[in-house]
Order: C-alpha cells, then structure tokens, then sequence
C-alpha cells in the first residue's frame, strides 16, 4: 500500500493545480470583501459603543455579544438555511462574504471601540471647542490616533479572518478548503491535498501575522 | 458697549452633586474678566459652560445675544468665534505643528491651504515659534506646546477667548513666557475670560477679579479692589493663602 505522501499523489495534485488555483482565488476575494465588510462594521458599531446615548450603546453591545458568543458555524448555517425560509436566497460566495464579515465585525468593534477610548478626553474637548461636529472630531481628530492603537489587532484580526474563510467549505462555498476537500474525498490524497492547502493559507498569513508584529514593536517604541 | 457673553443663574451638576449653585456673570466686549478660587470651586465647569463643552440643567447662555441652550444649530459658529485653551494644550498629537493650525481654518473656513498655511505662520511668529512649524507636540517643551495652542485657537480670529488655568501644568520657569503672550493678546482689545493664580497677571490685565467658593460667585471687583481690600472672609482666607504660597 502507498504512504500518504507518494508521490504520485503530488504528480496528480500538480496536474490539477487549476482547482487549487480557483480555491485560492474564491478565499483571496472572499477574504478582502469580507475584511472591508468586517472594518466598516467594526468602526460603525465601535463609534456607537464610544457614545453617550444608552440606545447606541446598547446596540452595540447586542450586536458584539450575540455575534461574538455563536459559533461561526451557526451563523453560517443561519444565512445558508434560514434566510432562504423568508424568501431570500443568497448566492454562496454572498453567504460566506456576509457571515465571515459580520462575525469579524463584532471582534473588530471591539477593536474599534478599545481604540477611541484610548484617546484622551482632552482630544474630544478641544476639538469641539474649535467648532468640529461630532462628525468631523471623529474623523479628523480622534479616529487617526485611534487607528495607532487598533493596527496591529486590526491585524490579526485580519488573519483569522483569512483562515475562517474555510468554514464556507461546509456549504460548498468554492473556497480553497472546500476544493482540497472535495479534490481529496474524490481520489483520496488527502495527505497532498492538505499539506499544499496549509501552505498556501501560511503564504497570506505569516506575512500578516509578521507585519502585525512589526506594527505592535513599533508602538511600543512610541509610547 | 454691549455684553458678549451673558450666563444667567447657570446651575450644573455631575450625577447627583450639584456644583455650580445659580451664577450669573456679564462679560462686556474687550473686557478681560479673571476668574480665581479654591481648587474644586467650579471655576473650569463654568468656564466650560460658557461654550457648553458642559452643558448646564438650569439657566441661560448667551453668546453675542445667541441662547446657545436653545440654537443649538448656532453652536458651532459660535465655537468657532471662541477660542479655548486648556490646562493641558491638547494639542492634537499625530498633527505637526502647522497641521494642528491649518486644521479648523481649512476644515470649518473652507479656507485654502496656502491661506490657512500663511495665517498659521503670522500666528506661530506672534508667539515666537515659527522654527517648530514642522515639530510634533511631543517634541515641544509644555511652555512651547501652550503657546503653540495659543496659536491654534487665535488663527480661527476668534473675538473672544477662554483660559482655563494656561499655566498650572507648566514648570515654573516657563510660565512668565506664556504669561507674555496673553498679556500681548491682551493688550489688542480681544475679549478675554482667564481662570488663574497668577495674581501678577490678573493686576496687570484684568477689568475686574471674580472669587468664587463653593459654585458661587462670592465676589466681583476691580483686581486693585480685590486683592487690596476683599470684602469676603472666604476671600480673604484664599488670599492669604495663595500669598503665602507664592
Ligand atoms: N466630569 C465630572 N464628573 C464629576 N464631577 C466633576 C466633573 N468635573 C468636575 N467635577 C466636580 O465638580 C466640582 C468642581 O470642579 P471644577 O469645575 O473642576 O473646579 P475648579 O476648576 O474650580 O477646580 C469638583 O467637586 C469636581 O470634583
Ligand atoms: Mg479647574
């Protein structure tokens, strides 16, 4: 009986390497759409945390404690089965971009909010005496020195969201785990098909993860 | 002259702890009014009421004849006419210098960079300190950053500006050369509301001394007045202590 890793299995996973490709490519996507998704998110719902309003706050707590204390899976599985129950049926690639951004919206929020609250109080003081709008303060004054703050998390974060990609593998989402896997059950080379795969999720996280803590190092220098 | 500013029985609390009891205050344009009292009296609450950086439960705000309370939509423009300058500069710290002045004039005047870029110069050589135009606050001395926020407030040609204890958080040997800006600020007829200690400054600047205790007004005189002849002994017994102290 062949080894896991003869190597034959690599000649066949070498001449197929245009469904590894595609994987690849639907995670790459899915990823940066979801990412964009997660930080529109985080910073929506993490400014709401940061407010006076009981109202916005509360909002964001349920947004962040529901999303943050469900498995990934669930919400998944939610978009993929229930919202077709009231007459909405999402195209899988939407279903993965949607569920992968709101979940790491949640964690992003925190992120977000953790970095706002960071800024000096004096910050928000002088600004509004000038003359800026709520508005205005956020963006011209307390976000980009929040931003500092929230970079490397931000990072990470984006990490995890890569590799969490993979869950769509579970709806056949066309994504790089969901073709490893359905190339692999076919013809059995597992052992190829996993080892490529995990090599190629390190090949767009390691240089995040390294970058993420360039970013932290550099921070700890300026504070 | 007509009265720019107007607070009219300002009541304020924080939580259940009311701190500013009914205060009344007039400020007459050009008038340099010095607001003194014991830690904890309420002078900065005030102060901040005047541009409703706190905003009070009870009574009237008046700003060039605008009710601030009830215009809210006003506010902004009335900020913008009003600069402030706080015990601890913050100025913004991811901005030079220049940024840290071009910002509200381009932003809220909609004025062009090259504009903002040349009224921000004529500031910073005002309080002398063209040469860090393109240092980050961080890299200034707290005399400097407080001049430099100086700058900042007064290149928005605000008609009135507020102090709320500029030189508390500075070493002493920096104090006197932020003291000679406002004196110079002054001395232009701007109409200024100063919270201080620095008694030298009050006599030679002020229009009239304001003492407050315990979220009142206690007294109000002219600053040879108050400080020659308090009529309070809640004046008095401050006094002698800040005398002694200095
Ligand atoms: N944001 C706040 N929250 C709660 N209490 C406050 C706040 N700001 C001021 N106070 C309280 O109000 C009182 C007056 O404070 P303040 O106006 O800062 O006095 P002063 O400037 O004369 O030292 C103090 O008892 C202070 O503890
Ligand atoms: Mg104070």
């Amino acid at each position: 009986m062949p080894g896991p890793f003869a190597a034959f299995k690599w000649e066949a996973l070498l001449s197929d390497w245009n469904v590894f490709a595609e994987g690849f490519g639907m995670t790459i996507a899915v990823s940066v759409l979801a990412l964009l998704l997660a930080l529109v998110l985080g910073i929506a719902f993490g400014m709401m945390g940061t407010e006076k309003s009981r109202l916005f706050r509360l909002v964001n707590r349920c947004y962040v404690e529901l999303i943050q204390n469900t498995p990934l899976v669930i919400q998944i599985f939610f978009l993929y089965n229930g919202l077709p129950y009231i007459g909405i049926q999402l195209p899988i690639f939407w279903v993965g971009m949607l569920g992968i951004g709101v979940y790491h919206g949640a964690y992003a929020a925190e992120v977000v909010r953790a970095g706002i609250l960071s800024v000096p109080k004096g910050q928000f003081e002088a600004a509004m005496a000038q003359g800026f709008s709520y508005r205005d303060t956020m963006r011209h004054i307390i976000l980009p020195q929040a931003k500092r703050l929230a970079y490397p998390p931000l990072t990470n974060l984006a990490v995890n969201l890569i590799k969490n990609t993979s869950v769509m593998a579970m709806i056949a989402g066309g994504d790089l785990m969901y073709h490893a896997d359905s190339w692999a059950s076919a013809n059995l080379y597992y052992g190829p098909a996993y080892v490529v795969t995990g090599l190629l999720y390190i090949a767009i996280c390691f240089p995040l993860a390294t970058y993420a803590k360039h970013l932290e190092s550099k921070l700890e220098v300026s504070v | 002259m007509s009265r720019v500013i107007r607070l009219e029985n300002i009541h304020k609390s924080f939580g259940k702890l009311e701190v500013l009891h009914g205060i009344d205050l007039e400020v007459k344009e050009g008038e340099k009014v010095v607001i003194i009292g014991p830690s904890g009296s309420g002078k900065s609450t005030l102060i901040r009421c005047i541009n409703l950086l706190e905003k009070p439960e009870q009574g009237a705000v008046y700003v060039d004849q605008v009710n601030l309370l009830s215009n809210t939509q006003q506010l902004s423009r009335v900020r913008q006419s009003m600069g402030m300058v706080f015990q601890q500069f913050n100025l913004y710290p991811h901005m030079t210098v220049l940024e840290n002045l071009m910002l509200a004039p381009m932003k809220l005047k909609k004025e062009s960079g090259e504009e903002a870029e040349k009224t921000a110069l004529v500031y910073l050589e005002r309080v002398g300190l063209q040469d860090k135009a393109h240092s980050y606050p961080a890299q200034l001395s707290g005399g400097q950053q407080q001049r430099v926020a100086i700058a900042r407030a007064l290149t928005m040609k605000p008609k009135i500006m507020l102090f709320d204890e500029p030189t508390s958080a500075l070493d002493p040997e920096m104090i006197q050369e932020v003291l000679d800006v406002m004196v110079a600020l002054a001395d232009e007829g701007i109409t200024m509301v100063v919270v201080t200690h620095e008694m030298g400054f009050a006599r030679r600047v002020a229009d009239r001394v304001v003492f407050m205790a315990d979220g009142k007004i206690i007294e109000e005189n002219a600053p040879e007045e108050f400080f020659t002849h308090p009529q309070h002994e809640r004046a008095r017994q401050f006094l002698s202590k800040i005398e002694r102290a200095v």
